[in-house]
């Protein structure tokens, strides 16, 4: 896949160059600023590059469809909808052609499956930042999409629920018959290292991919035996370094901060 | 159920029992007596009942409540006294209370009447204009070339008071209920218009690129994803409509109807019939009242989903 991304004032993104194979868990880990909610975006067809495309399956993607389910960090539901109304929005316009009692049916399972059965008529502001990144991503996996796209998704959560959030992913992106292809976007790295079979660490202006590092551990991981694995250790210290070097040469060159957002 | 009494409350229907007995058995000023007092002495004991009826339904927060009805009945005592018994004021220009509220019986057909005509137009011309205003809101909202036309209009135009275009509103309007439904939906049209816009443009960005990652239709944006957004300020614009509306109404009725609340009290004005005038906007202030609680309960309703 290709993007390229030239704005008005400024290049977000440039010779971005990424190929994902069918089933795999890519992160993209960078500083803040370096385009990858841009490349997020772009898959998701919400932007298009200025240069340069998108390919999915060999086609070329053009504004948004359903064959990509999007997470945010913390905007994704709809305010005036219940858990259950947002899931079964969701699924209406991604799978028009369920009947109404699949479409329901559907929605029950999936808030049973990230346990939130006793809160299907709450309004999102009613739950907390974890609950609603739950209903978030029962959407998602309710919609059936070819590719997951998430920004950020557990960004706004304290650590504990992040773990939490890590495993339930994990254990639902894994049930499947077949496993679809994820695009993660976070700052963190353990959670990259827990989740990807490859990271793709980012740099900044203009937005670039530095660095493609395979994760070699197997799955189903374990988050206590990795986090003691000499290997963990190496890549984590490895990861880190690349990132500081980054931050270091942002510190060393302040214009750079005020051209994040146009 | 025990009703949960504190001072305030005996205090108010302890000031409703010294007015109902002042205005049972004192008599009043002469020059402010009137043959039949029964329906002032049902008001107090309709103000008491409501209020208990209040404390009942609200056990708990009916500070406010309480507040204003000891504001109220502390206003009702004070009325009897220098005006009704002692007739400290012109007597002409400031009626007792008793003589007020005995209006309600004499004229009671006629303010009726008068409360249906203006409802009627009332409600049209808002109808008209919340009909009108919130789609054509919601499209130029979400096309950003029609917003940057028509949002400056819209904020130029709006402040022009609608009793402007009477002149006009009278002379090729057929009938005095046309002209008036076209005042009112002209008055409500453009806070309702501007609160739409701004409403439709001030959704968060994230929101609608999430619905757009759904791959909505146009149609289905608007009505799943616009409408909802924008709501609140579509409500706060109905608001300000509504209140224009009132006043535009009442203005209308005053210069040329022959019915009406606005009318009712012009016409009385003019006979000097100021008890009349009185009644007239006691009766107005139920109206506003009643309406605004119903708009209230229905914006309660309708932004249910929204953090308080």
């Amino acid at each position: 896949m290709q993007y390229g991304n030239n704005g008005s004032r400024y290049t977000a993104l440039s010779n971005v160059n990424l190929t994902i194979n069918n089933g795999d868990f890519i992160s993209l880990i960078g500083p803040s600023g370096c385009g990858k909610s841009t490349i997020i975006d772009i898959v998701s067809g919400i932007r298009e590059p200025t240069n340069g495309m998108a390919m999915i399956d060999q086609k070329q993607v053009t504004g948004t469809g359903p064959d990509r389910g999007t997470v945010f960090q913390d905007y994704s539901l709809f305010p005036w909808m219940t858990a259950f109304e947002n899931i079964c929005f969701a699924i209406e316009h991604t799978s028009p052609e369920y009947p109404r009692e699949e479409i329901e049916k559907r929605a029950r399972d999936y808030l049973e499956l990230v346990g939130l059965t006793r809160f299907p008529n709450a309004y999102p502001f009613t739950l907390s930042g974890g609950m609603r990144q739950r209903v978030s991503i029962a959407r998602m996996f309710a919609t059936d999409p070819q590719v997951f796209l998430m920004d950020e998704p557990f960004g706004a959560l304290d650590s504990l629920n992040r773990i939490y959030m890590q495993d339930l992913l994990l254990k639902l992106w894994s049930e499947g018959t077949e496993r679809k292809t994820v695009l993660f976007v976070t700052h963190d790295v353990d959670e990259a290292l827990l989740l990807s079979d490859k990271i793709a660490v980012m740099s900044p202006s203009p937005g670039r991919i530095k660095e493609i590092i395979s994760i070699p551990f197997a799955r189903p991981r374990c988050r206590k035996s990795l986090s003691a694995d000499p290997e963990y250790i190496h890549l984590k210290s490895y990861l880190l370094s690349i990132l500081y070097c980054e931050m270091l040469g942002e510190i060393g060159n302040p214009d750079t901060e005020w051209k994040e957002r146009p | 159920m025990i009703l949960k009494f504190n001072r305030e409350s005996w205090g108010i229907l302890f000031l409703l029992a010294v007015t109902f007995v002042l205005a049972a058995i004192v008599p009043d000023a002469p020059s402010q007596a009137v043959a039949e007092n029964g329906i002032f002495l049902g008001v107090i004991i309709f103000l008491a009942v409501f209020y208990l009826v209040q404390l009942y339904l609200q056990p708990e927060n009916n500070r406010a409540v309480t507040d204003i009805f000891l504001l109220l009945s502390a206003l009702l005592l004070v009325w009897e006294i220098t005006l009704g018994k002692l007739a400290l004021l012109d007597p002409l220009l400031f009626p007792g209370p008793a003589r007020v509220f005995a209006v309600f019986g004499s004229d009671w057909q006629i303010m009726l009447a008068g409360v249906a005509s203006s409802l009627f137009i009332l409600i049209s011309g808002y109808l008209l204009a919340l009909l009108i205003a919130v789609p054509a809101g919601l499209y130029i909202g979400w096309r950003k070339r029609l917003f940057d036309v028509a949002y400056p209009v819209a904020k130029a135009v709006s402040p022009i008071p609608p009793t402007v275009y009477l002149p006009y509103a009278i002379v090729l309007l057929p009938t005095f209920t046309a002209s008036s439904v076209f005042l009112i939906f002209i008055g409500s049209f453009w806070p309702i218009f501007v609160g739409t816009v701004f409403g439709v443009f001030s959704i968060d960005h994230r929101l609608i690129n999430s619905a757009r990652t759904l791959g909505l239709s146009d149609h289905q944006m608007v009505r799943r994803i616009l409408l909802p957004g924008a709501l609140p300020s579509i409500l706060s614009g109905s608001l300000i409509s509504l209140i224009i509306s009132f006043i535009t109404l009442t203005v209308a009725e005053m210069i040329a109807a022959t019915s009406g609340l606005g009318w009712y009290i012009e016409y009385n004005h003019q006979f000097a019939n100021y008890y009349k005038v009185i009644a007239g906007m006691i009766l107005i202030a139920v109206v506003v009242i009643v309406i605004m609680s119903v708009f209230d309960r229905v914006q309660q309703y309708v932004l249910r989903w929204q953090q308080r």
